[in-house]
Protein backbone atom coordinates (compact mmCIF):
# COMPACT_ATOMS: atom_id res chain seq x y z
CA UNK A 1 0.00 0.00 0.00
CA UNK A 2 1.18 3.45 -1.28
CA UNK A 3 1.48 6.25 1.03
CA UNK A 4 3.16 9.12 1.15
CA UNK A 5 5.80 8.12 3.13
CA UNK A 6 6.84 4.99 0.28
CA UNK A 7 6.36 7.66 -2.04
CA UNK A 8 8.53 9.85 -1.16
CA UNK A 9 11.17 6.70 -0.58
CA UNK A 10 10.75 6.39 2.81
CA UNK A 11 10.01 3.29 4.95
CA UNK A 12 6.34 1.80 4.59
CA UNK A 13 4.74 1.80 8.03
CA UNK A 14 1.25 -0.10 7.93
CA UNK A 15 -1.14 0.76 10.87
CA UNK A 16 -3.52 -1.62 12.11
CA UNK A 17 -6.68 -0.09 10.81
CA UNK A 18 -8.31 -1.42 14.33
CA UNK A 19 -5.62 0.32 16.11
CA UNK A 20 -6.66 3.46 18.58
CA UNK A 21 -5.61 6.10 20.25
CA UNK A 22 -5.23 6.16 24.05
CA UNK A 23 -8.25 5.03 25.75
CA UNK A 24 -11.11 7.49 26.10
CA UNK A 25 -13.92 7.42 28.80
CA UNK A 26 -17.25 9.95 29.31
CA UNK A 27 -18.30 11.55 32.53
CA UNK A 28 -22.28 11.98 32.65
CA UNK A 29 -23.18 14.63 35.48
CA UNK A 30 -27.16 14.81 36.17
CA UNK A 31 -28.82 16.41 38.90
CA UNK A 32 -31.03 14.00 41.08
CA UNK A 33 -34.46 13.85 38.88
CA UNK A 34 -31.57 14.06 35.36
CA UNK A 35 -34.75 16.61 34.14
CA UNK A 36 -33.23 19.86 34.26
CA UNK A 37 -29.71 19.16 34.35
CA UNK A 38 -27.27 16.92 32.47
CA UNK A 39 -23.85 17.11 31.18
CA UNK A 40 -21.90 14.72 29.08
CA UNK A 41 -17.89 15.48 28.05
CA UNK A 42 -15.47 13.08 26.64
CA UNK A 43 -11.74 13.11 28.35
CA UNK A 44 -8.67 11.14 27.32
CA UNK A 45 -6.51 9.51 29.55
CA UNK A 46 -4.31 12.83 30.07
CA UNK A 47 -8.19 14.22 31.79
CA UNK A 48 -8.43 16.14 29.24
CA UNK A 49 -11.65 17.04 27.30
CA UNK A 50 -11.60 15.77 23.85
CA UNK A 51 -15.06 15.47 23.06
CA UNK A 52 -17.27 17.88 20.88
CA UNK A 53 -19.53 20.77 21.61
CA UNK A 54 -21.98 19.67 19.17
CA UNK A 55 -22.76 16.36 20.36
CA UNK A 56 -22.22 17.66 24.29
CA UNK A 57 -24.79 17.55 26.72
CA UNK A 58 -24.57 21.49 28.50
CA UNK A 59 -27.92 22.47 29.22
CA UNK A 60 -28.83 23.72 32.00
CA UNK A 61 -32.27 24.23 32.25
CA UNK A 62 -34.56 21.53 30.74
CA UNK A 63 -37.51 19.00 30.96
CA UNK A 64 -36.52 15.47 30.18
CA UNK A 65 -34.04 15.26 26.89
CA UNK A 66 -33.30 17.92 24.82
CA UNK A 67 -31.07 18.51 21.50
CA UNK A 68 -28.55 16.64 20.00
CA UNK A 69 -29.47 13.65 22.95
CA UNK A 70 -33.28 13.87 21.91
CA UNK A 71 -33.61 9.96 22.11
CA UNK A 72 -37.02 8.54 22.08
CA UNK A 73 -36.23 6.40 24.77
CA UNK A 74 -34.98 9.28 26.60
CA UNK A 75 -39.26 10.24 26.38
CA UNK A 76 -39.71 7.87 29.06
CA UNK A 77 -39.27 8.85 32.71
CA UNK A 78 -35.85 8.69 34.74
CA UNK A 79 -36.33 5.10 35.79
CA UNK A 80 -35.72 3.71 32.25
CA UNK A 81 -31.94 5.20 32.83
CA UNK A 82 -31.24 3.17 35.77
CA UNK A 83 -33.92 4.63 38.10
CA UNK A 84 -31.57 7.39 38.78
CA UNK A 85 -28.04 7.91 38.08
CA UNK A 86 -27.71 9.11 41.82
CA UNK A 87 -28.38 5.82 42.96
CA UNK A 88 -25.09 3.85 44.11
CA UNK A 89 -25.52 0.21 43.92
CA UNK A 90 -25.92 -0.24 47.65
CA UNK A 91 -29.25 -0.17 48.08
CA UNK A 92 -30.56 -0.95 45.34
CA UNK A 93 -31.37 -5.43 44.56
CA UNK A 94 -28.71 -6.59 42.78
CA UNK A 95 -31.64 -8.57 40.48
CA UNK A 96 -32.98 -4.58 39.29
CA UNK A 97 -31.02 -4.54 35.71
CA UNK A 98 -32.06 -1.08 35.90
CA UNK A 99 -29.48 0.49 38.64
CA UNK A 100 -26.55 -1.09 36.25
CA UNK A 101 -25.21 1.85 34.74
CA UNK A 102 -22.48 2.36 37.54
CA UNK A 103 -22.00 -1.28 37.75
CA UNK A 104 -18.81 -3.01 37.44
CA UNK A 105 -20.30 -5.38 34.97
CA UNK A 106 -21.32 -2.70 32.46
CA UNK A 107 -18.33 -3.01 30.58
CA UNK A 108 -15.26 -5.45 29.64
CA UNK A 109 -12.86 -5.57 26.89
CA UNK A 110 -15.10 -5.22 23.80
CA UNK A 111 -16.04 -1.58 22.56
CA UNK A 112 -19.67 -2.30 23.34
CA UNK A 113 -21.20 -1.22 26.87
CA UNK A 114 -24.50 -3.17 28.04
CA UNK A 115 -26.93 -0.37 28.27
CA UNK A 116 -25.57 2.27 25.92
CA UNK A 117 -23.70 3.47 22.97
CA UNK A 118 -21.11 6.40 23.01
CA UNK A 119 -18.88 8.09 20.38
CA UNK A 120 -15.78 9.93 21.00
CA UNK A 121 -17.41 12.61 20.23
CA UNK A 122 -19.61 12.98 23.26
CA UNK A 123 -22.73 11.75 21.28
CA UNK A 124 -24.78 9.23 23.66
CA UNK A 125 -27.73 7.29 23.91
CA UNK A 126 -29.02 4.51 25.78
CA UNK A 127 -30.31 1.24 24.71
CA UNK A 128 -33.87 0.30 25.35
CA UNK A 129 -34.84 -1.29 28.58
CA UNK A 130 -37.16 -3.05 27.45
CA UNK A 131 -36.47 -6.63 26.67
CA UNK A 132 -33.50 -5.76 28.00
CA UNK A 133 -33.17 -9.55 29.83
CA UNK A 134 -33.56 -10.70 26.24
CA UNK A 135 -30.20 -8.87 24.95
CA UNK A 136 -27.27 -10.36 24.42
CA UNK A 137 -24.82 -9.34 26.67
CA UNK A 138 -27.64 -10.11 29.80
CA UNK A 139 -28.32 -13.73 28.12
CA UNK A 140 -24.76 -14.97 26.82
CA UNK A 141 -22.14 -12.20 26.52
CA UNK A 142 -20.35 -14.96 28.86
CA UNK A 143 -20.13 -16.41 25.13
CA UNK A 144 -18.01 -13.98 24.06
CA UNK A 145 -13.81 -14.84 23.11
CA UNK A 146 -11.21 -13.29 25.43
CA UNK A 147 -9.05 -11.26 23.12
CA UNK A 148 -5.58 -10.64 23.70
CA UNK A 149 -4.63 -8.69 21.01
CA UNK A 150 -1.54 -6.10 19.43
CA UNK A 151 -1.55 -2.89 21.09
CA UNK A 152 -4.11 -0.47 20.62
CA UNK A 153 -6.79 -3.17 19.34
CA UNK A 154 -10.06 -3.98 20.65
CA UNK A 155 -11.91 -6.70 19.16
CA UNK A 156 -13.65 -5.37 16.14
CA UNK A 157 -15.07 -8.85 15.50
CA UNK A 158 -16.98 -10.75 17.81
CA UNK A 159 -16.47 -14.40 18.17
CA UNK A 160 -19.11 -16.43 20.79
CA UNK A 161 -18.44 -20.22 21.72
CA UNK A 162 -21.16 -22.48 22.95
CA UNK A 163 -21.09 -25.90 22.84
CA UNK A 164 -19.28 -27.17 19.66
CA UNK A 165 -20.52 -24.37 17.64
CA UNK A 166 -18.30 -21.35 17.06
CA UNK A 167 -20.55 -18.05 15.88
CA UNK A 168 -19.93 -14.27 14.42
CA UNK A 169 -22.22 -11.82 15.98
CA UNK A 170 -23.15 -8.51 15.47
CA UNK A 171 -22.89 -6.64 19.08
CA UNK A 172 -25.54 -6.37 22.07
CA UNK A 173 -28.15 -7.31 19.96
CA UNK A 174 -30.49 -10.53 18.82
CA UNK A 175 -29.87 -10.49 15.50
CA UNK A 176 -28.84 -13.54 13.40
CA UNK A 177 -25.82 -15.02 13.32
CA UNK A 178 -23.45 -13.37 10.94
CA UNK A 179 -21.38 -16.75 10.66
CA UNK A 180 -21.57 -20.36 12.53
CA UNK A 181 -19.33 -22.81 12.25
CA UNK A 182 -19.19 -26.88 13.75
CA UNK A 183 -15.64 -27.58 14.89
CA UNK A 184 -16.31 -30.75 16.07
CA UNK A 185 -14.88 -32.95 13.52
CA UNK A 186 -11.45 -30.86 14.56
CA UNK A 187 -11.41 -31.75 18.09
CA UNK A 188 -9.97 -34.83 19.55
CA UNK A 189 -11.93 -35.43 22.61
CA UNK A 190 -15.79 -34.90 22.73
CA UNK A 191 -16.38 -36.06 26.06
CA UNK A 192 -18.13 -32.74 27.07
CA UNK A 193 -19.88 -30.60 24.88
CA UNK A 194 -20.79 -27.47 26.64
CA UNK A 195 -18.18 -24.86 25.52
CA UNK A 196 -17.56 -22.79 28.65
CA UNK A 197 -14.76 -20.17 28.11
CA UNK A 198 -12.17 -19.55 25.24
CA UNK A 199 -9.31 -17.37 24.61
CA UNK A 200 -7.47 -16.49 21.26
CA UNK A 201 -3.98 -14.92 21.41
CA UNK A 202 -3.85 -12.98 17.67
CA UNK A 203 0.09 -13.27 18.02
CA UNK A 204 0.25 -17.02 18.37
CA UNK A 205 -2.80 -17.41 16.12
CA UNK A 206 -3.65 -19.61 19.25
CA UNK A 207 -7.15 -20.60 20.31
CA UNK A 208 -7.86 -22.22 23.24
CA UNK A 209 -11.12 -24.05 24.88
CA UNK A 210 -12.70 -25.40 27.79
CA UNK A 211 -15.74 -27.65 27.54
CA UNK A 212 -17.25 -28.54 30.40
CA UNK A 213 -20.06 -31.66 31.21
CA UNK A 214 -22.93 -28.73 31.62
CA UNK A 215 -23.58 -24.95 31.92
CA UNK A 216 -23.73 -24.78 34.93
CA UNK A 217 -21.64 -26.70 37.86
CA UNK A 218 -19.97 -29.06 36.34
CA UNK A 219 -16.11 -29.48 37.36
CA UNK A 220 -14.94 -32.25 34.17
CA UNK A 221 -13.05 -30.41 31.90
CA UNK A 222 -11.54 -31.15 28.33
CA UNK A 223 -9.16 -27.93 27.43
CA UNK A 224 -8.45 -27.80 23.57
CA UNK A 225 -5.93 -25.83 21.98
CA UNK A 226 -5.77 -24.96 18.34
CA UNK A 227 -2.81 -23.57 16.89
CA UNK A 228 -4.07 -21.57 13.41
CA UNK A 229 -1.65 -20.98 10.38
CA UNK A 230 -4.42 -18.22 9.91
CA UNK A 231 -5.68 -15.25 11.97
CA UNK A 232 -9.09 -15.86 13.43
CA UNK A 233 -9.42 -12.44 13.02
CA UNK A 234 -8.41 -12.00 9.36
CA UNK A 235 -10.15 -14.89 7.75
CA UNK A 236 -13.59 -14.29 6.11
CA UNK A 237 -15.32 -17.44 7.70
CA UNK A 238 -14.79 -19.23 11.05
CA UNK A 239 -14.40 -22.38 8.98
CA UNK A 240 -11.18 -21.20 7.24
CA UNK A 241 -9.00 -20.98 10.75
CA UNK A 242 -10.24 -24.55 11.57
CA UNK A 243 -9.32 -25.94 8.33
CA UNK A 244 -5.67 -24.41 8.27
CA UNK A 245 -4.65 -25.61 11.61
CA UNK A 246 -0.46 -26.45 12.50
CA UNK A 247 -1.66 -28.46 15.57
CA UNK A 248 -4.38 -29.20 17.98
CA UNK A 249 -3.75 -30.56 21.71
CA UNK A 250 -6.18 -31.25 24.15
CA UNK A 251 -5.93 -32.24 28.31
CA UNK A 252 -8.49 -33.38 30.42
CA UNK A 253 -8.97 -32.02 34.35
CA UNK A 254 -11.43 -31.77 37.08
CA UNK A 255 -11.85 -28.38 38.06
CA UNK A 256 -13.86 -26.73 40.68
CA UNK A 257 -16.04 -24.08 39.37
CA UNK A 258 -19.18 -22.58 40.98
CA UNK A 259 -20.63 -21.74 37.26
CA UNK A 260 -19.10 -22.78 34.53
CA UNK A 261 -19.94 -19.33 32.41
CA UNK A 262 -17.53 -17.94 34.62
CA UNK A 263 -14.45 -19.01 33.23
CA UNK A 264 -11.85 -16.33 30.95
CA UNK A 265 -8.94 -17.56 29.02
CA UNK A 266 -5.68 -15.62 29.00
CA UNK A 267 -3.68 -16.74 25.92
CA UNK A 268 -0.52 -15.62 26.58
CA UNK A 269 2.56 -14.54 24.12
CA UNK A 270 4.58 -17.15 25.66
CA UNK A 271 1.93 -19.91 24.76
CA UNK A 272 1.16 -20.35 28.89
CA UNK A 273 -2.58 -19.54 29.18
CA UNK A 274 -4.40 -18.47 32.30
CA UNK A 275 -7.66 -19.69 33.58
CA UNK A 276 -9.77 -17.40 36.06
CA UNK A 277 -13.11 -17.13 37.37
CA UNK A 278 -14.87 -16.26 40.03
CA UNK A 279 -15.59 -18.33 42.73
CA UNK A 280 -17.84 -18.13 45.06
CA UNK A 281 -17.04 -14.47 47.35
CA UNK A 282 -13.48 -15.32 46.01
CA UNK A 283 -11.70 -16.03 42.58
CA UNK A 284 -9.26 -18.60 41.33
CA UNK A 285 -6.68 -18.36 38.71
CA UNK A 286 -4.25 -21.28 37.52
CA UNK A 287 -1.45 -20.95 34.53
CA UNK A 288 -1.17 -24.01 32.31
CA UNK A 289 1.39 -24.73 29.80
CA UNK A 290 -0.78 -24.82 26.40
CA UNK A 291 2.78 -24.94 24.15
CA UNK A 292 2.59 -27.60 22.03
CA UNK A 293 3.62 -31.14 23.32
CA UNK A 294 3.97 -33.62 20.73
CA UNK A 295 0.76 -36.01 19.78
CA UNK A 296 -0.90 -38.09 22.74
CA UNK A 297 1.38 -36.85 25.43
CA UNK A 298 0.92 -34.06 28.21
CA UNK A 299 -3.42 -34.98 28.43
CA UNK A 300 -3.66 -34.27 32.13
CA UNK A 301 -3.76 -31.15 33.26
CA UNK A 302 -1.35 -31.78 36.13
CA UNK A 303 1.09 -32.67 33.65
CA UNK A 304 0.44 -29.15 32.31
CA UNK A 305 0.26 -26.91 35.01
CA UNK A 306 2.60 -24.04 36.68
CA UNK A 307 2.56 -23.80 40.83
CA UNK A 308 -1.22 -24.42 41.86
CA UNK A 309 -4.72 -22.99 41.62
CA UNK A 310 -4.55 -19.54 43.51
CA UNK A 311 -7.40 -17.93 45.33
CA UNK A 312 -7.80 -14.22 45.31
CA UNK A 313 -5.33 -13.21 48.15
CA UNK A 314 -7.40 -9.90 49.10
CA UNK A 315 -10.63 -9.05 50.73
CA UNK A 316 -13.50 -10.30 50.19
CA UNK A 317 -17.05 -10.05 50.67
CA UNK A 318 -20.40 -11.14 49.72
CA UNK A 319 -20.82 -10.59 45.87
CA UNK A 320 -22.33 -12.14 42.43
CA UNK A 321 -20.92 -13.62 39.17
CA UNK A 322 -22.86 -15.96 36.89
CA UNK A 323 -24.47 -18.57 39.87
CA UNK A 324 -26.36 -15.73 40.35
CA UNK A 325 -27.39 -15.00 37.06
CA UNK A 326 -25.65 -14.79 33.43
CA UNK A 327 -25.11 -11.18 33.36
CA UNK A 328 -23.01 -11.23 36.09
CA UNK A 329 -19.95 -13.12 34.35
CA UNK A 330 -16.37 -12.90 35.50
CA UNK A 331 -15.01 -10.12 32.79
CA UNK A 332 -11.69 -9.35 30.99
CA UNK A 333 -10.09 -6.09 30.11
CA UNK A 334 -6.58 -5.46 28.43
CA UNK A 335 -4.43 -2.24 28.48
CA UNK A 336 -4.25 -0.45 25.46
CA UNK A 337 -0.37 -1.46 24.97
CA UNK A 338 -2.29 -4.89 25.43
CA UNK A 339 0.70 -6.01 27.88
CA UNK A 340 -1.57 -6.53 30.91
CA UNK A 341 -4.74 -8.40 30.92
CA UNK A 342 -7.52 -8.56 33.82
CA UNK A 343 -9.96 -10.88 34.88
CA UNK A 344 -12.59 -9.01 36.98
CA UNK A 345 -15.59 -8.78 39.06
CA UNK A 346 -17.21 -6.44 41.63
CA UNK A 347 -15.76 -6.58 45.69
CA UNK A 348 -19.51 -6.35 46.96
CA UNK A 349 -22.92 -6.81 46.20
CA UNK A 350 -24.35 -5.19 43.36
CA UNK A 351 -21.30 -4.16 41.73
CA UNK A 352 -19.42 -2.12 43.61
CA UNK A 353 -15.12 -2.36 43.75
CA UNK A 354 -13.01 -4.47 41.94
CA UNK A 355 -11.97 -8.38 42.79
CA UNK A 356 -9.47 -8.90 40.03
CA UNK A 357 -6.08 -10.74 39.03
CA UNK A 358 -3.59 -8.45 36.61
CA UNK A 359 -1.53 -10.69 34.76
CA UNK A 360 1.18 -9.81 32.01
CA UNK A 361 0.06 -11.08 28.73
CA UNK A 362 3.67 -11.80 27.78
CA UNK A 363 3.79 -14.60 30.62
CA UNK A 364 0.64 -15.14 32.09
CA UNK A 365 2.30 -16.91 35.46
CA UNK A 366 3.24 -13.23 36.54
CA UNK A 367 0.12 -11.90 38.04
CA UNK A 368 -1.11 -9.76 41.57
CA UNK A 369 -4.48 -9.13 43.13
CA UNK A 370 -6.10 -6.33 42.93
CA UNK A 371 -8.41 -4.86 45.44
CA UNK A 372 -10.81 -1.92 45.53
CA UNK A 373 -13.29 -2.23 48.73
CA UNK A 374 -15.95 -0.28 48.00
CA UNK A 375 -19.79 -0.66 49.32
CA UNK A 376 -21.44 2.01 47.58
CA UNK A 377 -20.64 4.80 44.88
CA UNK A 378 -19.44 2.76 41.90
CA UNK A 379 -18.37 3.09 38.66
CA UNK A 380 -17.24 1.15 35.88
CA UNK A 381 -13.55 0.03 35.06
CA UNK A 382 -12.02 1.26 31.80
CA UNK A 383 -7.95 1.17 30.21
CA UNK A 384 -6.26 4.44 31.24
CA UNK A 385 -2.98 5.43 29.08
CA UNK A 386 -0.96 3.38 28.27
CA UNK A 387 -0.49 0.09 30.44
CA UNK A 388 -2.99 0.78 32.98
CA UNK A 389 -6.88 1.01 34.13
CA UNK A 390 -8.90 3.53 36.13
CA UNK A 391 -12.53 4.08 37.27
CA UNK A 392 -14.66 2.42 39.98
CA UNK A 393 -15.99 6.00 42.05
CA UNK A 394 -18.49 7.94 41.42
CA UNK A 395 -18.98 10.21 44.79
CA UNK A 396 -20.64 13.38 45.12
CA UNK A 397 -18.92 15.95 43.44
CA UNK A 398 -20.42 18.92 45.42
CA UNK A 399 -17.63 20.99 46.33
CA UNK A 400 -15.23 17.95 45.47
CA UNK A 401 -13.19 17.31 42.31
CA UNK A 402 -14.04 13.84 40.76
CA UNK A 403 -11.95 11.80 42.06
CA UNK A 404 -10.91 8.14 40.25
CA UNK A 405 -8.73 4.85 40.93
CA UNK A 406 -5.69 4.64 38.29
CA UNK A 407 -3.12 2.17 38.15
CA UNK A 408 -0.42 1.27 35.88
CA UNK A 409 2.09 -1.48 34.97
CA UNK A 410 5.53 -1.46 33.36
CA UNK A 411 4.63 -3.10 30.08
CA UNK A 412 7.96 -5.17 29.74
CA UNK A 413 7.64 -6.16 33.20
CA UNK A 414 6.99 -9.97 32.65
CA UNK A 415 9.10 -11.90 34.62
CA UNK A 416 6.99 -14.17 36.96
CA UNK A 417 10.15 -14.55 39.69
CA UNK A 418 10.18 -10.86 40.02
CA UNK A 419 7.93 -8.87 41.95
CA UNK A 420 5.40 -6.68 40.13
CA UNK A 421 6.00 -2.64 39.81
CA UNK A 422 2.77 -0.72 40.27
CA UNK A 423 2.14 2.62 40.10
CA UNK A 424 -0.66 4.43 41.60
CA UNK A 425 -1.70 8.14 42.46
CA UNK A 426 -2.69 9.90 45.04
CA UNK A 427 -4.96 13.12 46.61
CA UNK A 428 -1.95 15.69 45.74
CA UNK A 429 0.52 15.55 43.15
CA UNK A 430 3.11 16.72 45.44
CA UNK A 431 2.93 13.38 46.61
CA UNK A 432 3.41 11.67 43.30
CA UNK A 433 6.28 14.09 42.88
CA UNK A 434 7.65 13.68 45.70
CA UNK A 435 10.34 16.07 46.93
CA UNK A 436 12.83 13.14 46.81
CA UNK A 437 14.18 10.30 44.46
CA UNK A 438 11.56 7.61 45.72
CA UNK A 439 10.50 5.70 43.04
CA UNK A 440 6.83 4.75 42.34
CA UNK A 441 5.99 6.21 46.12
CA UNK A 442 2.25 5.76 46.09
CA UNK A 443 2.42 2.13 44.59
CA UNK A 444 4.90 -0.49 45.33
CA UNK A 445 6.60 -3.59 44.08
CA UNK A 446 3.91 -6.56 44.60
CA UNK A 447 4.53 -10.68 45.30
CA UNK A 448 3.97 -13.03 42.56
CA UNK A 449 0.81 -14.70 42.84
CA UNK A 450 0.43 -13.51 46.36
CA UNK A 451 0.40 -9.80 46.13
CA UNK A 452 -1.93 -7.54 47.32
CA UNK A 453 -2.55 -3.93 45.47
CA UNK A 454 -5.02 -2.07 47.26
CA UNK A 455 -5.92 0.80 44.48
CA UNK A 456 -6.09 4.01 46.00
CA UNK A 457 -7.72 7.37 44.94
CA UNK A 458 -6.86 9.94 42.54
CA UNK A 459 -7.51 13.35 42.15
CA UNK A 460 -8.23 14.29 38.80
CA UNK A 461 -9.01 18.25 39.14
CA UNK A 462 -12.28 17.64 37.21
CA UNK A 463 -15.64 19.06 38.24
CA UNK A 464 -18.24 16.38 38.45
CA UNK A 465 -20.43 18.65 35.69
CA UNK A 466 -23.17 19.98 37.99
CA UNK A 467 -22.67 22.73 40.64
CA UNK A 468 -24.83 20.61 43.35
CA UNK A 469 -24.95 17.41 44.21
CA UNK A 470 -23.78 14.89 41.66
CA UNK A 471 -22.52 11.81 41.22
CA UNK A 472 -20.50 10.74 37.60
CA UNK A 473 -21.24 8.16 35.67
CA UNK A 474 -17.89 7.06 33.84
CA UNK A 475 -18.88 5.36 30.62
CA UNK A 476 -17.07 3.67 27.90
CA UNK A 477 -17.03 5.00 24.36
CA UNK A 478 -17.36 2.73 21.62
CA UNK A 479 -14.08 4.57 19.60
CA UNK A 480 -11.21 5.44 20.90
CA UNK A 481 -9.93 7.51 17.83
CA UNK A 482 -7.68 6.88 15.12
CA UNK A 483 -3.97 5.91 16.52
CA UNK A 484 -2.54 9.21 15.74
CA UNK A 485 -5.08 11.41 14.88
CA UNK A 486 -4.76 14.71 15.07
CA UNK A 487 -5.88 15.56 18.64
CA UNK A 488 -3.04 15.53 20.65
CA UNK A 489 -4.49 12.79 23.50
CA UNK A 490 -4.85 10.00 20.66
CA UNK A 491 -1.69 8.06 20.21
CA UNK A 492 0.33 10.79 22.19
CA UNK A 493 0.49 13.48 25.04
CA UNK A 494 2.20 13.27 28.69
CA UNK A 495 1.34 10.05 29.90
CA UNK A 496 2.27 8.04 26.85
CA UNK A 497 5.63 7.81 25.67
CA UNK A 498 4.56 5.98 22.17
CA UNK A 499 7.48 4.07 19.95
CA UNK A 500 6.81 2.57 16.69
CA UNK B 1 -11.69 -13.14 66.90
CA UNK B 2 -9.39 -12.94 63.96
CA UNK B 3 -6.32 -11.56 62.01
CA UNK B 4 -7.31 -8.97 59.31
CA UNK B 5 -4.85 -6.93 57.80
CA UNK B 6 -6.03 -3.16 56.06
CA UNK B 7 -4.38 -0.66 54.02
CA UNK B 8 -2.69 2.27 55.33
CA UNK B 9 -6.08 4.03 54.75
CA UNK B 10 -7.53 2.24 56.94
CA UNK B 11 -9.57 -0.31 53.94
CA UNK B 12 -10.06 -3.79 54.48
CA UNK B 13 -7.20 -5.53 52.58
CA UNK B 14 -6.41 -9.01 53.05
CA UNK B 15 -7.35 -11.49 55.81
CA UNK B 16 -4.80 -14.06 54.81
CA UNK B 17 -1.13 -13.98 56.47
CA UNK B 18 1.36 -14.76 54.07
CA UNK B 19 0.06 -11.54 52.55
CA UNK B 20 -0.64 -9.27 54.98
CA UNK B 21 2.82 -10.09 56.95
CA UNK B 22 4.73 -9.30 53.00
CA UNK B 23 2.69 -6.06 52.68
CA UNK B 24 3.43 -4.98 56.59
CA UNK B 25 7.17 -5.64 55.68
CA UNK B 26 6.64 -2.87 52.83
CA UNK B 27 4.85 -0.83 54.89
CA UNK B 28 1.54 -1.35 53.13
CA UNK B 29 -0.20 -2.73 55.54
CA UNK B 30 -1.90 -2.85 59.30
CA UNK B 31 -2.70 -5.79 61.12
CA UNK B 32 -5.17 -5.67 63.78
CA UNK B 33 -7.98 -8.13 65.54
CA UNK B 34 -11.36 -8.13 64.10
CA UNK B 35 -14.95 -10.27 65.70
CA UNK B 36 -15.40 -13.28 64.15
CA UNK B 37 -18.49 -13.33 61.63
CA UNK B 38 -18.38 -9.89 60.52
CA UNK B 39 -18.08 -9.41 56.47
CA UNK B 40 -15.28 -7.84 55.43
CA UNK B 41 -17.45 -4.21 53.42
CA UNK B 42 -18.61 -3.78 57.14
CA UNK B 43 -14.61 -3.80 58.74
CA UNK B 44 -12.47 -0.57 58.39
CA UNK B 45 -9.90 0.88 60.50
CA UNK B 46 -9.43 4.43 62.09
CA UNK B 47 -5.67 5.21 61.96
CA UNK B 48 -6.14 8.02 64.02
CA UNK B 49 -8.11 6.00 67.43
CA UNK B 50 -5.94 3.08 65.86
CA UNK B 51 -9.18 0.84 66.03
CA UNK B 52 -11.11 -1.55 64.21
CA UNK B 53 -14.59 0.02 63.33
CA UNK B 54 -17.77 -2.27 62.45
CA UNK B 55 -20.22 -0.65 60.03
CA UNK B 56 -23.74 -1.29 62.37
CA UNK B 57 -22.29 -2.80 65.00
CA UNK B 58 -23.96 -5.34 67.10
CA UNK B 59 -26.60 -5.87 63.72
CA UNK B 60 -26.30 -9.26 61.85
CA UNK B 61 -25.25 -8.96 57.99
CA UNK B 62 -28.89 -8.51 57.08
CA UNK B 63 -29.52 -5.50 59.60
CA UNK B 64 -26.57 -3.95 58.49
CA UNK B 65 -27.65 -4.01 54.77
CA UNK B 66 -31.29 -2.14 56.18
CA UNK B 67 -28.64 0.02 58.41
CA UNK B 68 -26.66 1.12 54.98
CA UNK B 69 -30.14 1.60 53.14
CA UNK B 70 -31.11 3.57 55.40
CA UNK B 71 -28.06 5.91 55.99
CA UNK B 72 -27.93 5.88 51.91
CA UNK B 73 -31.93 7.45 52.21
CA UNK B 74 -30.78 9.82 54.34
CA UNK B 75 -27.62 10.92 52.31
CA UNK B 76 -29.88 11.21 49.38
CA UNK B 77 -32.54 13.47 51.04
CA UNK B 78 -29.70 15.50 52.72
CA UNK B 79 -28.28 15.50 48.65
CA UNK B 80 -31.36 16.73 47.25
CA UNK B 81 -32.70 19.13 49.56
CA UNK B 82 -28.82 20.96 48.96
CA UNK B 83 -29.42 20.69 45.67
CA UNK B 84 -32.55 22.17 45.58
CA UNK B 85 -31.17 25.42 47.50
CA UNK B 86 -28.85 25.78 45.39
CA UNK B 87 -30.47 26.33 42.32
CA UNK B 88 -32.89 28.85 44.49
CA UNK B 89 -29.66 30.30 45.69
Amino acid sequence: MSNLSTLLGGVAETVDPRKEGLPIFGLLATEATQNHHMTYRIFDSSFRNVGSPWAAVCNSTTNYRFGMLGDASHAYVSYDHGNNFHNNLTSESYSTYINYNHSTYQIDQYPHCFYYSSSRDGFVSWQNYHQMTSSFEYQVGWTKLNMVLPEGCRPRRMFCNRRFTMREMAGNCATGNIQAYDYSSHMLNTDNNYATGTGYNEKMKMLVMIHSGDEGGNTSKVIHIFRGKKDLNKVPRIKDFFDDLESTEYFTDTWTNQNVKDWVVVVGNNGWVGFGLKQSNSKRYGVFDCNVKGVGVSLTGASRQWSTWHDFSGSTTTSYGASSGNQYYTKFHTTWDGTWGMIFSPYYYYGCGINAFCMSLENPRKFVNINQTKSGRSNPWVPWGRTGFHGGWSDNCDSETWQTYAWCFDPTDSDHETTTQVSMGTTSGDSVIPDNNTINPQGGTYTNKTGVVSLSSCRTTLTGGYGSTNYPLLMGVDWWGNYGGQNSGYGGGATTPITA
Amino acid sequence: MAIYYFTNAGEPCTPFEETGEDLMKKGLAIKATVPDGIEAWRLSYDTAAKAVVVYADGQDEAGALTQQQTDVAAQKVTDDAKDIADREA
